[in-house]
């Protein structure tokens, strides 16, 4: 262990301990949002795995996040499951699906890949609002739960797990196949690599993480219809997120989250007109200026990250 | 004891004829160069043998597997390795990690990442990359690329290696030092496949020369004798290259 992944992981579970704590001394506004920042910090954790380290631009997350979300409501309301068993069919469903829809979508590569996961998520948008399972287009109203704070652990769950995902997906065999993959996937094949399997490994522990993400969210709202689950926001936000934190980086999705939700929210206070305009400026500034995003900008410059550094080894003497 | 034998292997695109008929025997511990003008075929062959295209008809054997139908993966995993013409690094990985992937996938893979890299820094020492292992594949030099693509196909531990135009562009003091590289590697007991239109290497490298034009094999003997064979002079000599040039 390098003394600069020492430092990472000491930073990291020095904020999970804080995270833990949080709810005991923070009230109830600032619980909310930082169950939302989670929330999204575990969907850019997640597209991380396949459009950062893998290269494959999804833009159909949120299908995952819908089966997540109607198949935690439906087991729920229907079933009458409680809400951790329901959720844990959610996100085994999710990863069903991704394992299916991966197998004929992963073949494609770019852009021609990107539009067919933007259209099964349509497609599947049509089908929840026309079952009858699903409440339509009149949406399904979930039981209320009985205290609000578990969603904020819930949620911490999620993005812990996108976080330790992509902190050992690089260093294992399978993150190696994958940046091989990425990087000239004819190369990867001639040195034995089969590319598939491990694309959808990807792609289905990215569809985990977004199912899993929907049955709390769901649960957490208690109304979903078609439109608010089945919705490309969730897949664009965590688009900008990731490539605002650094693609391909452990913890720049969710420094990308906290990053983007808080300006989100000042902004919001501050105009509302602002705050619409701000995503779509923030985009093109980042594609021009840092397409790596500030993981990369903080390397090559290696201002602000030695000058911590060297601050915490002076403070050690 | 064969290690690859092509029956009459054939490769259509289209209308043209790439590969016609070729028949190809290559022995265990042989060292066997490839030589034939532009457009003659070579690569083609290679792709063939490798998975990475079909052969339109014929038959291809190895070490008694039939690779028809095989995916290139599979081909890599039976101990056939091969470097491309044009280098194809894993540009925004290191030298080491380049080296570590094969390793980690080849039949009998390294126990894990931490043996891969251990294993890939002994293989950058002996194609003299060790200095540069922890560059990224994207600051290498054209020189240095070629000898992360050898590293690269060594770790996969072949038996069968083909070589597309490793020495292509490279110093005549270059040429030498590949030459003498390759003579240890087929001194481990690895079988070489040499594509080179670098004659001079071909020929004092190769214990067997054959002679690809129009996609047809018109010699097939030992250099001495494939460099006298009036076809050989007619098809390919005449209309030689400044020695070095890459094609």
């Amino acid at each position: 262990m390098t003394p600069r992944t020492f430092g990472l992981g000491a930073l990291a579970a020095a904020a999970l301990a804080v995270a833990v704590a949080f709810p005991v001394f923070a009230g109830g506004y600032y619980v909310r949002l930082a169950t939302g920042i989670f929330m999204f910090g575990a969907l850019a954790s997640a597209w991380n795995l396949i459009g950062g380290y893998t290269g494959y631009p999804d833009f159909g997350g949120a299908a995952f996040l819908g089966i997540g979300a109607y198949t935690t409501g439906i087991l729920m309301l229907r079933a009458h499951l409680p809400f951790a068993a329901a959720l844990l069919a959610g996100g085994a469903l999710a990863v069903l699906a991704a394992v299916g829809m991966g197998t004929l979508l992963l073949r494609l590569r770019g852009h021609y890949f990107a539009i067919a996961t933007l259209g099964f998520m349509l497609v599947l948008r049509q089908v929840a609002a026309n079952l009858p399972i699903t409440g339509g287009g009149s949406g399904m109203n979930l039981p209320i739960a009985s205290a609000f704070t578990p969603f904020y652990y819930w949620m911490l769950g999620t993005v812990v797990l996108g976080a330790l995902g992509g902190a050992i997906f690089p260093r294992s065999r399978a993150g190696y196949a994958i940046a091989a993959i990425r990087e000239n996937q004819d190369a990867a094949q001639v040195l034995g690599i089969e590319p598939l399997p491990y694309k959808i490994l990807a792609y289905a522990s990215n569809a985990l993480l977004f199912g899993a993400v929907g049955g709390i969210y769901a649960y957490w709202f208690t109304f979903i219809d078609p439109p608010t689950v089945f919705n490309i926001d969730f897949s664009i936000q965590a688009v900008v997120m990731t490539l605002l934190g650094g693609p391909g980086t452990a913890l720049g999705p969710v420094a990308g989250a906290i990053i983007l939700k808080i300006l989100d929210t000042i902004l919001t206070n501050i105009s509302l007109f602002l705050h619409n305009v701000f995503f779509g400026a923030l985009v093109c500034l980042l594609i021009i200026f840092a397409p790596r995003g500030l993981a990369e900008v903080l390397r090559r410059r290696g201002g602000i990250v030695r000058a911590i550094r060297a601050e915490l080894e002076d403070s050690r003497v | 004891m064969p290690l690859l034998r092509a029956g009459a292997v054939t490769k259509l695109f289209g209308r043209l004829v790439a590969v016609d008929r070729v028949d190809l025997v290559i022995d265990a511990g042989e060292i066997v160069g490839l030589i034939g003008p532009n457009g003659a075929g070579k690569t083609t062959l290679v792709n063939l043998i490798t998975g990475i295209e079909p052969p339109t008809s014929g038959t291809l054997v190895f070490d008694g597997t039939t690779l028809a139908g095989l995916r290139p993966a599979a081909i890599a995993r039976l101990g056939i390795a091969r470097t491309f013409q044009i280098a194809q690094p894993f540009r925004n990985m290191t030298v080491r990690q380049n080296v570590a992937v094969p390793a980690l996938f080849r039949a009998n893979p390294a126990a894990g990442v931490g043996q891969a890299l251990g294993e890939a820094g002994a293989i950058l020492d002996t194609v003299g990359l060790g200095p540069k292992r922890e560059f990224s594949a994207r600051a290498l030099t054209t020189p240095d690329l070629r000898r992360l693509e050898l590293a690269k196909a060594l770790a996969l531990r072949p038996r069968l290696l083909l070589l597309d135009e490793v020495m292509a562009g490279l110093t005549p003091a270059e040429v030498d030092a590949e030459i003498a590289m390759l003579r240890r590697v087929n001194a481990q007991g690895i079988t070489l496949l040499v594509i080179e239109h670098v004659l001079r290497a071909v020929m004092g490298l190769s214990h067997r020369v054959v002679v690809l034009h129009h996609g047809r094999k018109i010699a097939d003997g030992p250099p001495a004798r494939v460099v006298e064979d009036p076809g050989v002079i007619a098809a390919y000599l005449g209309n030689r290259r400044p020695a070095g040039r890459s094609g």
